[in-house]
């Protein structure tokens, strides 16, 4: 398990993350490696994950990026992954390395719901 | 019994928005200040409410007022400095803090459940007003598109919040019996 953290809250960074995230996923499109990992982007914006629900392969990078006014986090029902304070513009990501279901949620608000399943 | 509690106040000053609607409206500079003493109103309390409360749900909700509303303060002063515009105190700003502070002066005459309880319901219904005001005065009069564009940004910060004020109500009255 690969764990990757933005810490500060820098807008410029958060678009980097996307650019690089939509690079990745562009070159992972390439069909010469079926086995290459697949970079993710899920968006945090109006209290809620885009997309909700998310279908991943093991090893696949996800990056959420928060683009809310105030911190969020992404935090596994179980405690299988815990990304701790995101900040406003910043990002984190996540390799899962194990296959299963994963409904996640934000521990500041409660009211904020996704779901990770990985292949 | 009175009819009116006084810390609800700040709640009617929202609502008696609604009738500003059928005329001009607030101005961007009015919409500025009613914007910041509503956020400064809920982090008060929720300060209070975070030293007092024995409860870590309503501690925990307090602390996310505290947090979410401080950060539509800093965008909203932030966008302010901005534009170059002078918040304009008004009649809605200033019953916004005066029913800011009689709810205050409420809640520290009160303890444990009881204060729990009081502190709770006065967040369902201070922001099921602040929806009704952003959805029918402060967004439709907003006239720079940017402070609009702010005011629809943190709408559904409230609606989650009404929902989690809701949400704790339900499991005080339920540990109440």
């Amino acid at each position: 398990m690969v764990k990757r953290r933005h810490a500060s809250g820098k807008s410029t960074r958060a678009c980097a993350a996307l650019v690089c995230a939509m690079l990745a996923a562009t070159l992972s499109a390439v069909p010469a490696s079926a086995a290459a990992p697949t970079s993710h982007v899920v968006t945090i914006e109006n209290m809620q994950f885009n997309p909700p629900s998310l279908t991943v392969k093991r090893g696949d990078r996800i990056v959420w990026i928060n683009k809310d006014l105030f911190p969020h986090t992404v935090t596994g029902n179980t405690h299988a992954f815990d990304s701790r304070s995101i900040a406003a513009n910043a990002s984190w990501s996540y390799a899962p390395a194990k296959a299963g279901s994963y409904p996640y949620g934000c521990t500041f608000h409660p009211t904020m719901h996704g779901a990770l399943t990985v292949q | 019994m009175k009819l009116i509690r006084p810390q609800w106040l700040g709640a009617l000053a929202l609502m008696s928005l609604a009738s500003w609607a059928q005329s001009a409206g607030p101005s961007d500079p009015q919409i500025a200040a009613i914007v910041v003493t509503a956020n400064q109103v809920d982090i008060d309390a929720g300060k209070l409410a975070e030293s007092r409360s024995k409860s870590g749900d309503v501690k925990a909700f307090a602390k996310q007022m505290v947090t979410d509303h401080s950060a539509v303060n800093q965008s909203a002063s932030d966008l302010v400095h901005k534009l170059n515009v002078t918040p304009e105190d008004n009649a809605t700003s200033q019953s916004l803090k005066q029913g800011g502070d009689a709810n205050l002066a409420a809640l520290k005459k009160l303890n444990g459940a009881a204060f729990d309880r009081a502190y709770i319901d006065h967040e369902v219904t201070y922001h099921e007003n602040v929806l009704d005001a952003l959805d029918k005065t402060l967004i439709p009069s907003a006239k720079n598109d940017e402070l609009k564009a702010l005011l629809v940004k943190v709408r559904p910060a409230f609606v989650a919040h009404l929902e989690h004020a809701k949400h704790v109500q339900a499991s005080l009255e339920k540990s109440s019996g």
